[in-house]
């Protein structure tokens, strides 16, 4: 069941210009201009429930300005959005009950309250009696591990053990779908996996739709099964990550170790991406040459050590936000 | 419909009760602000004192009631800057996109927006109006009717300030006209009706609202007047719902951001 629904969807700023200078800015007060950004344009795609997807783009790509049309924050200039069938600008409240949201990048508890006094909060928010948010809370207490901060204010905690109350608050009131926009902004690599786990773990256990934003491709790489890219407004590609490695993995990086030295700047298919004295590093084009191709330039003998790699998944995005 | 209202009213209150915890926090901060916001209005009274040795009458009013318009400047503005004291700065919650978390909410956005701050000094304003209050000698009927007519202020000057602030959602830098056009309303509810004339007087029962929140107020409680008092809730009413609009109006254009930004 599509638990997303979105078509055509479009959203444009104006935003105003400025001539360079002192001058520039008398002329702008007495003959502004503006240039028409569209942000989003005509992008369409569904979401299944229970999936943990990811959406991706460079910075500007338009990703947190559709997250704001699907969660109601901002009003799109197109399109249709249905999200669990409700359409967030008609019923924003409506939707506000059936979904979370984590902005990495904003603040959604008081700084000056204890992550205990914060989820009370939210409780009265979303209207839960005083006894169900209790047993909310220590529930979320043991999947998040909060004993030893619950009662310490949110302004003395660490990042990671901010970001970890701001995905128990987001869950409170168990929502169906959760929005992550980029929560993982800022943290080191332990709290990074710590908070891939407990995102997993709520997939898994309230079987939460989860809709990320990052652009750590370790989040997407361990978290999520399918990807959407977008970039200047539209969207690129839609697909499985077992298809997106597929399609794109065919180059190979190989690292050699030789007795003696060979040049391989002039073969066809084949990039020298470092060498130093008899080690090398090429990435070989399979479309061109395949890895036998390879072994036939050297004497097998001249090998010392050898290592094959797929091209980093970094590097596959950034290819396609280049439009290769 | 009823439950929503009630759910509302419980969640704004927590919210300001949670906002003054976080005021009290720094204790001697907190009060010194309550006790030098007394002090400050204490000082303007001896000025009028003064004035008042000199002359009995200032455009139509005798002393005591200069006293009750201090009284009502006092806990209308305590009453708004307390309970409301962000929509003194919504431009700022408009232009740099902190709206959002009140946009996933399931709660109205205004008044979310509005109440998640108080002002420690307010409470200042509310204990002078109080004062003035005591010392007046006033009756039971006359205590209430203060009450009734204060928070009537209050809540029209809230009104003013989120009508200004939501000029954000269609001019830059509007932040400029919304601190004037406060400032204005609170210097024009200090001095006696009489003073003003013609344009002036009108602007002040239509677009700068002090003849509601104050002048009206001071004549119903000298000479109580039903239908005066009406017109007051009337249009208390009347800015409340043209503020609702007019931000709910702007909120369409309203473009968020991604200002890295902590709800301190």
């Amino acid at each position: 069941m599509a638990v997303i629904e979105v078509k055509n969807l479009g959203k444009n700023f104006n935003v105003k210009l400025k001539e360079k200078g002192f001058m520039g800015s008398m002329k702008s007060v007495f003959q502004p201009s503006y240039k028409r950004v569209e942000a989003v344009k005509g992008v369409s795609f569904e979401v299944q429930e229970g999936e943990v997807i990811a959406f991706i783009g460079p910075n500007g790509a338009g990703k947190s300005t559709t997250i704001k049309m699907l969660t109601g924050i901002l009003y799109p200039d197109g399109g249709n959005v249905k999200v669990l069938g409700i359409d967030p600008t008609r019923q924003r409240k409506k939707l506000a009950y059936e979904i979370g949201t984590v902005f990495g990048q904003k603040e959604q508890l008081w700084m000056h309250l204890t992550p205990y006094d914060n989820f009370k909060f939210f409780g009265a928010i979303y209207d839960i009696p005083a006894e169900e948010v209790e047993k909310r809370i220590s529930e979320l207490n043991d999947i998040f591990e909060l004993q030893d901060i619950m009662n310490t204010p949110v302004r003395n905690l660490s990042l990671g053990q901010r970001i970890r109350c701001e995905i128990a608050a987001s869950l409170i009131h168990r929502p169906k779908i959760l929005f992550l926009d980029e929560p993982t902004i800022g943290l080191d690599p332990v709290v990074k996996d710590n908070i891939r786990k407990l995102i997993k773990k709520m997939n898994k256990e309230y079987k939460t739709t989860i809709f990320l934003t990052s652009h750590d491709v370790s989040d997407i790489e361990k978290l999520c099964k399918r990807v959407i890219i977008v970039n200047k407004g539209t969207l690129v590609l839609d697909d499985t990550m077992e298809n997106l490695k597929y399609h794109y993995l065919n180059k190979k990086i190989v690292e050699l170790k030789l007795a003696q030295k060979i040049d391989f700047s002039n073969v066809d298919g084949i990039k020298v991406l470092k060498q130093k004295d008899k080690s090398i590093k090429l990435e070989v084009d399979l479309k061109k040459k395949s890895l036998s191709d390879v072994w036939k330039l050297i004497n097998p003998d001249d090998i010392i050590d050898v290592n094959i790699s797929n091209t980093p998944l970094e590097e596959i995005i950034s290819d396609i936000y280049k439009g290769g | 419909m009823l439950m929503a209202v009630k759910n509302q009213i419980k969640v704004t209150l927590v919210s300001v009760k949670y906002a003054l915890m976080r005021e009290m926090l720094n204790k001697w901060t907190f009060l010194m602000n309550v006790f030098f916001m007394i002090l400050n209005n204490a000082s303007f009274i001896l000025q009028w004192i003064v004035i008042y040795s000199l002359k009995q009458d200032i455009g139509g009013y005798t002393f005591e009631q200069v006293l009750l318009l201090w009284a009502f400047t006092a806990s209308t503005f305590g009453i708004s800057h307390f309970f409301f004291r962000k929509a003194y700065s919504l431009s700022d919650t408009i232009t740099y996109g902190k709206l959002d978390s009140y946009l996933v909410q399931p709660k109205n956005i205004l008044i979310s927006a509005i109440t998640s701050e108080v002002d420690a000094s307010a409470i200042g304003d509310m204990l002078y109006a109080l004062i003035i209050v005591l010392i007046s000698k006033l009756t039971m009927w006359q205590v209430l009717l203060f009450m009734i007519l204060s928070i009537c202020g209050g809540v029209i000057l809230t009104a003013l300030a989120v009508i200004l602030a939501s000029l954000s959602f269609w001019l830059n830098k509007s932040d400029m006209i919304a601190d004037t056009g406060n400032n204005m309303t609170t210097h024009f509810a200090t001095y006696p009706e009489g003073i003003f004339n013609g344009i002036v007087k009108f602007l002040l029962y239509t677009i700068i609202p002090v003849g509601f929140t104050n002048y009206i107020p001071v004549s119903v409680m000298t000479n109580f007047d039903w239908k005066l008092t009406l017109m007051v809730i009337g249009a208390t009413a009347f800015w409340v719902a043209a503020a609702f609009a007019i931000f709910y109006k702007g909120l369409r254009r309203y473009s968020s951001s991604n200002l890295m930004i902590a709800k301190i």
